[in-house]
């Protein structure tokens, strides 16, 4: 078996726009076939990244390999990748067919060939009776399928998506990534997907690359990157979660124990990335609470119900402990124990494992 | 139902002269007003037998087809340009724009005709077409200006992405989409030149074009040849607009008949 380089390798990627950095010391690597999201929010310098890797920018420093060769001085329509814009960018004067086989023309390829290989992308797509239809004749999940056939009938080894469901409306979204995902699977190519949502990047991704201010401060699967976020950025960016304010406490070596102000103890089992020391934020996500305790390792904390929201599935419970700091308790509908009301006083427990604490900033 | 109102009577109001030009070109007597006395052809007769009127018409057709030609050349280089600018060195070329057209054409004239004498270039058909680009370029400018402002740089972009050229995607992105904008201003151009008077008659030297001869017409008497000119020159335009239409018509029924042929 023979080890495949990265289909994408970048090292050590800086660009500058003036005197503004937009990406300082980006290093990473992308396998073939993954689905990476670049998540961050706007101005963390997500979209600059994608447009480095399609040639519409080049880096100020670093290098760009794509498919094992240096993409320095390439021009994009050198390069192995296609991109699935945010607004779509189709070609107004062209319709849906024409569109499609837009890159194929280019490229010389021979009559026949266009047509099959665009009618099978159609079919992909799920457009086949909309090959003469124009532009602004589609709805906008039909231009997005559009956008996507057209970037792919080139057989990229890299799609590139910049925000492409940014533009639909909610249902046609929660669509569209299931279409997203199933077409993934179906042609192989490796996605490169930009997205400020973070439902998206966690429904959608192998690995999720957490950017801010031009930086990337986290890659992990998403699942890990919500249970164990590193930083107070990547805690709160992910999901929602309960902040406390704590110092390390002295008497514990180990470093894996917290004591609040008001001296609640938060012990962890998680290994911390780095060391700490002094001041930290501790982060609980609201569905690690339980109102029932399970076994003996359990942390507990009392307080008084303030306020029970009822969303369908899940109900919100917002939990006054005893020095005033208020958190906030996610309980799943048909969970069997009996649930307090507000104006009770009530025993909230948590497990070690799902205490992380981090560094302040 | 009284905005209909409204809305239909400004309609007739501005379309009343040309329905009034038109009918009295066919008008059987000389004279141009009602009763109506029967419909001749014989001022189209007298028009196209006017060996002066004719030379006349040759000559602005020449002179607002070089216009055109030059503005449309200098104006897709400037709109290309101008895709191009950011927004500080538009508001620039904006400002340059539009100083010309706000100058009189008395004024303009006037600074042409020194300015040929000062360079001794003989007034001729070709003083006449320089002074027309500079009156044509600036309008065609702003007149495509709102155009392009809806222009996406991205789909340039999308076609690079997809395998296209610089000069692949001037060929088959950019020029067919701007394309539409910039036969229009050709047109516009056209008719500028088409009727210029004030500029013309200073840079003419001893060239007449048709506005002149008809100014020259009727400074002795309101004849209805001018009627059948005017009628003629509609006819024209009408008949540019609709071949600009057949043309992409044709082109689209093509494009869909050859692929489905299989």
């Amino acid at each position: 078996m023979t080890i495949r380089p990265p289909v994408i390798e970048i090292t050590a990627a800086q660009k500058m726009f003036g005197s503004f950095q937009a990406l300082s010391d980006i290093n990473l690597s992308i396998e073939q076939g993954e689905i990476v999201t670049l998540l961050g929010p706007s101005g963390c310098g997500k979209t600059t990244l994608m447009r480095l890797l399609a040639g519409f920018e080049t880096v100020t420093a670093g290098t760009i390999r794509i498919d094992g060769r240096d993409c320095a001085g390439q021009p994009p329509e050198r390069r192995p990748v296609n991109m699935v814009f945010q607004r779509y960018a189709l070609f107004p004067h062209l319709d849906v067919f024409e569109n499609v086989a837009f890159g194929l023309k280019v490229k010389g390829t021979p009559k026949t060939e266009i047509r099959e290989r665009v009618q099978r992308m159609l079919h992909i797509v799920q457009l086949d009776s909309f090959a003469n239809r124009y532009i602004n004749e589609l709805s906008g999940g039909q231009s997005q399928r559009v956008a996507l056939a057209r970037a792919l009938v080139n057989g990229p080894k890299v799609l590139l998506l910049d925000e492409p469901l940014a533009a639909l409306d909610l249902k046609i979204r929660q669509h569209m990534l299931v279409e997203m995902k199933r077409i993934h699977a179906e042609t192989g190519a490796t996605f490169v997907y930009v997205t400020h949502d973070q439902d998206e990047a966690m429904i959608l991704s192998d690995r999720v690359v957490l950017m801010e201010k031009g930086r990337i401060v986290q890659v992990d699967r998403p699942e890990t990157m919500y249970a164990v976020p590193k930083s107070l950025f990547a805690a709160k960016f992910l999901g929602e979660t309960n902040l406390f304010e704590a110092a390390m406490a002295s008497d514990d070596a180990s470093g894996m124990t917290a004591v609040t102000g008001s001296g609640l103890r938060l012990r962890s089992s998680i290994v911390p990335a780095g060391e700490l020391r002094g001041k930290v934020i501790v982060s609980i996500r609201p569905e690690s609470f339980r109102f029932n305790r399970d076994n003996d390792t359990t942390q507990s904390a009392t307080g008084k119900v303030e306020d029970v929201i009822f969303i369908g599935s899940r109900s919100f419970y917002t939990i006054c402990l005893a020095d005033g700091v208020r958190v906030r308790v996610q309980v799943q509908r048909g969970t069997r124990t009996s649930l307090p009301k507000p104006g009770e006083r009530t025993e909230i427990f948590w497990d070690s494992d799902n205490v992380v604490i981090l560094p302040q900033s | 139902m009284v905005l209909k109102i409204v809305v239909w009577s400004i309609l007739a109001f501005l379309l009343m002269p040309l329905v009034i030009i038109v009918l009295f070109s066919f008008h059987a007597s000389p004279s141009l007003s009602f009763p109506f006395a029967g419909f001749s052809l014989r001022w189209y007769a007298e028009v196209l037998g006017n060996a002066q009127l004719g030379s006349a018409l040759v000559k602005s057709l020449t002179v607002a087809g070089f216009t055109a030609l030059i503005t449309l050349i200098l104006g897709a280089a400037a709109s290309l340009a101008w895709l191009r600018l950011g927004p500080r060195g538009r508001a620039v070329l904006e400002v340059l724009c539009l100083t010309p057209i706000a100058l009189p054409g008395l004024f303009v004239g006037v600074s042409l005709l020194v300015l040929f004498a000062q360079t001794r270039i003989q007034l001729s058909t070709v003083t006449i077409v320089i002074s027309h680009v500079v009156l044509a370029l600036p309008i065609l400018i702003v007149a495509m200006r709102a155009r392009l402002a809806l222009f996406d740089p991205s789909l340039e972009e999308a076609s690079r992405d997809l395998g296209a050229s610089q000069m692949q995607t001037f060929g088959k992105v950019t020029l067919p989409l701007i394309a539409p904008t910039l036969i229009a201003s050709a047109i516009l151009a056209f008719a500028v030149s088409f009727d210029e008077f004030v500029v013309t008659s200073f840079v003419a030297g001893t060239e007449t074009t048709l506005p002149m001869y008809i100014w020259s017409m009727m400074r002795r008497t309101v004849t209805p040849l001018i009627n059948a000119i005017s009628t003629l020159a509609l006819v024209f335009s009408i008949a540019i607009l609709f071949i600009a239409w057949l043309i992409g018509h044709l082109r689209r029924r093509s494009a869909v008949a050859g692929r489905t042929v299989s």
